[in-house]
């Protein structure tokens, strides 16, 4: 793996690769994730889902349930409060449990709570539940046809000024310049129907909880989230209860991708255990996860593209349609606005977010940019081929810089997209020959990254060693980047700090991980309580030093007074006691400044045309990550976005019946790719810091998955001379598109 | 005043205008006088938008973030991640 480093490094250890403080814990089996805890006396939940995919709740009878051996509580929706459709909590409370209609198949219905786990099933199908089944809505275009089933008739039109009934999440255009002339001053014009399938996050740990409702009616939850914060609001919410009755401990958490930033288990594990007055583990089998918990959404994407001769890109028309799934969001307009790589003067995007009746639709690593950049940049490579031009060039001579407009109109501020490119434009890879027979791809993508709340505590021990809290899960390494900008700022050892998450009572509060947000919002917040606990030990070094504290400087993790040997960390800490007790701080803020971040892949790709089979035979990727903090952590999320983006491109898909059942709900139907279908990702770090963070993060957890579709889309074009406009491009797939073209070749 | 740049979405509620001149030293005041002009735009600019002040991107919810007389500020839907 390469790391380009544009600036020259100046850190000590912001930039070094330090084993992570968890990973003994993690490569052993001894980490514990939620599944792992277990409490004396507890139970085992177990949820009733729906059969149909959409119905309404005539009745629920759980009589014979409560009477089965083992049983020790039972839940439905009325136990849960209504809530107005119009709180911003209402979807994932419904979501959770239905209340009198089920949104999908695997909607809960009903909960058991019994001694054993097998208890626990056994009672769970003696539940009775009456349907009346309705038509369920599956597609983006049933959910458009005229005279369509509401699939969820809490959805309105408010987004319209209106209140009716509708399919419709949102409509929003985005829009600039003159697209009628901008087309016809375009010499090339490339226009393109894309559709993708829905696709799991695919993580490895399933939803998992152990709750525990106390005599004084407080639940205690160990939850594996991406946020246990947001797990306490969100349950407290649902519930009707105040934060105050609800402590959340994190567990490990074994992958979340997005897919762990809603709650699905805990309110209702919360009830089962209020009611029998024991503690309840729930477990999703994987199953459950592939039927019930939040896909990343199907798109249908119509794109015209216009440039001129000489490659200035100067128009994009385009209608993206996204289905949220049961529920509203977002998810159409945050693919047009992730649109934001490129200066098309004339800019018009349309889109629109349905509603069905397919499982809720959730984050997945840059919501949406994926599918929309998949329609991009196919087009801009098929005008570089049209025109005979390199595909990088064409990319370079377009690219967005700071202050160029993004589609939603604010502008960029300092990015690294060129340099990005430029990495991969000098890279080995792409100045080695595309090998014998096959074919070779490059696409880009853009995740905007985000800041939002975060806190940290700073904690000095007694012989200069420290404690870094925070509260955001680690998913990806941040402890490991917690400890190492604490370690630069304080200038002390990466490995004498212990960084620890501390549960919803013991630091302070601190918004979901998500956006790529930890490193840079959690991390700033840890570089202010070491800067302030520097303030702190210069003024206890006055004191031992006899001095005023502005003659004390801080210098390489010791206080320095002119002509006096430095105090170190561990001599401040040791004389506490004696200048004033124990050295702890603690900072929060409401981060502002995220770096978006940028990615370049580049794949060569060997496509058998008999069988179509795609086989990846090489694969580059580089990102801007600001700084990396943590190298080895930036390259893994890097490969592990490539990875997840190459099983997205080449084989997932979600399949429903006609009634709505997802048909290939296991991880032998549903086709993740495994180690063995992938070569070594290659990492190319490019550096461009982002000056809102005192280290220069952007993050970097989301860019890596945009490109590999269109990356790879571009590369079977290049092996084959198919333009692939549908995912999966799987064996079936090419094979089908291959016939086609080669039809077409006969009858021209 | 500052400049106030909209969606086309919440242009749905000002005559189409996108591009506006608005008072105001906080994103809070300059959504409550955009909420005067274009009565229940600022439900939308408030609950359901992020903020660009001078081109860089604010939390979400940064209502008493401060808005200079020349500033730029772009209302956007509201950016999450995963």
């Amino acid at each position: 793996m390469t790391a380009v480093e544009n600036p020259p490094k100046k850190y000590k250890y912001v930039g070094t690769r330090p084993v992570r403080h968890d990973g003994l814990e993690k490569v052993t089996g001894k980490a514990r994730f939620a599944a792992d805890l277990s409490l004396t006396g507890q139970l085992r939940g177990v949820m009733v889902r729906s059969p149909h995919a959409h119905a309404r709740i005539k009745s629920i009878d759980t009589s014979a349930a409560e009477a089965m051996p083992g049983v020790k509580s039972v839940t439905t929706g009325a136990d849960f409060p209504d809530i107005d459709p119009a709180a911003p909590i209402y979807d994932e409370s419904i979501n959770v449990i239905a209340r009198d209609e089920v949104l999908y198949h695997g909607h809960v219905v009903a909960a058991v709570a019994a001694t054993t786990l097998s208890e626990a099933r056994a009672a769970a199908a003696a539940v009775k539940v009456e349907y009346d089944v309705l038509e369920p809505i599956l597609t983006i275009e049933g959910a458009l046809a005229d005279g369509a089933t509401i699939s969820n008739k809490s959805t309105r039109t408010l987004f319209l000024g209106q209140d009716d009934e509708t399919n419709l999440a949102s409509v929003a255009p985005f829009g600039r310049g003159d697209v009628e002339a901008g087309f016809a001053d375009a010499d090339v014009i490339v226009e393109r129907f894309f559709t993708t399938k829905a696709v799991h996050q695919g993580y490895i740990e399933p939803h998992a909880c152990v709750v525990d409702v106390g005599q004084d009616g407080k639940a205690s939850i160990w939850a594996s989230s991406q946020g246990h914060f947001a797990v306490r609001s969100k349950t407290a919410d649902i519930l009707g209860w105040g934060t105050d009755k609800i402590k959340v401990t994190p567990a490990e958490i074994g992958g979340g991708f997005g897919g762990k930033t809603t709650i699905y288990l805990e309110p209702i594990a919360v009830k089962l255990s209020q009611k029998a007055s024991r503690p309840v583990k729930m477990v999703m089998t994987r199953e459950e996860v592939l039927r019930a918990t939040g896909p990343a959404p199907a798109a249908e994407i119509a794109i015209k593209v216009g440039a001129k001769n000489d490659g200035e890109l100067t128009t994009i028309q385009s209608t993206m349609k996204y289905s949220n799934g049961s529920a509203k969001g977002y998810a159409a307009m945050l693919g047009a606005m992730s649109t934001a790589s490129y200066r098309f003067p004339n800019l018009d995007i349309n889109t629109m977010g349905t509603v069905d009746n397919t499982s809720k639709s959730a984050a997945y690593r840059a919501p949406s940019a994926p599918q929309a950049a998949f329609a991009v940049e196919s087009c801009i490579d098929e005008i570089a081929k049209t025109l005979g031009m390199d595909p990088i060039e064409i990319r370079l001579q377009n690219a967005v810089v700071e202050g160029d407009i993004t589609a939603m109109g604010a502008p960029h501020p300092k990015i690294g997209f060129i340099e990005t490119m430029q990495a991969i434009k000098d890279s080995e890879h792409y100045n080695s020959p595309v090998p014998e027979g096959a074919g070779r791809g490059f696409g880009t993508g853009f995740w905007f990254n985000i800041g939002e709340q975060s806190s940290a505590t700073v904690n000095l021990n007694e012989d200069g060693t420290a404690t870094v809290i925070t509260g955001s899960p680690d998913i990806g390494g941040s402890r490991a980047s917690m400890a190492l900008m604490a370690a630069e700022t304080l200038g002390l050892d990466p490995m004498r700090i212990t960084p620890i998450i501390a549960d919803t009572e013991s630091v302070g509060f601190t918004d979901i991980t998500e956006g790529s947000r930890a490193t840079f919002a959690t991390g700033m917040a840890v570089t202010n309580a070491c800067l302030e606990l520097i303030d702190q030990m210069k003024q206890r070094a006055a004191m031992m030093r006899g001095v005023e504290a502005d003659q004390v400087e801080w210098v390489d993790g010791a206080a320095i007074v002119d002509g006096q040997d430095p105090l170190t960390i561990a001599e401040i800490t040791g004389q506490a006691k004696q200048t004033g007790g124990p050295l702890t701080s603690t900072a929060s803020l409401n981060a502002a400044g995220a770096g978006p971040s940028f990615a370049a892949h580049l794949a060569d790709v060997a496509v058998d045309e008999e069988t179509g089979v795609v086989t990846i035979l090489r694969y580059t990727a580089a990102q801007d990550a600001g700084t990396a903090i943590h190298p080895s952590y930036v390259e893994g999320q890097m490969q592990g976005g490539s990875a997840q983006g190459i099983g997205w491109a080449l084989n997932e898909e979600y399949i429903y019946s006609d009634d709505g059942v997802m048909e290939n709900a296991s991880f032998l139907d549903y086709r993740m790719p495994v180690a063995s279908d992938l070569p070594m990702l290659e990492t190319i770090i490019v550096e461009v810091p982002n000056p809102s963070h005192p280290y220069g993060v952007r993050g970097v957890g989301e860019t890596g998955i945009v490109p590999p579709i269109n990356t790879l889309a571009n590369a079977i074009h290049s092996a084959t001379g198919v333009r692939m406009t549908d995912l999966p491009m799987s064996p079936p797939n090419i094979l089908k598109a291959i016939t086609l073209q080669k039809a077409s070749n006969e009858q021209k | 005043m500052a400049t106030v740049h909209l969606q086309a979405d919440h242009a749905r509620h000002t005559n189409g205008e996108r591009e506006l001149e608005v008072g105001g030293a906080t994103v809070g005041a300059v959504i409550d006088e955009l909420d005067a002009r274009f009565p229940g735009l600022g439900v939308f600019l408030s609950d359901g938008a992020s903020v660009a002040i001078d081109g860089e991107l604010q939390p979400r919810g940064t209502t008493y973030a401060p808005v200079g007389p020349e500033a730029v500020l772009h209302f956007l839907i509201p950016i999450t991640g995963g």
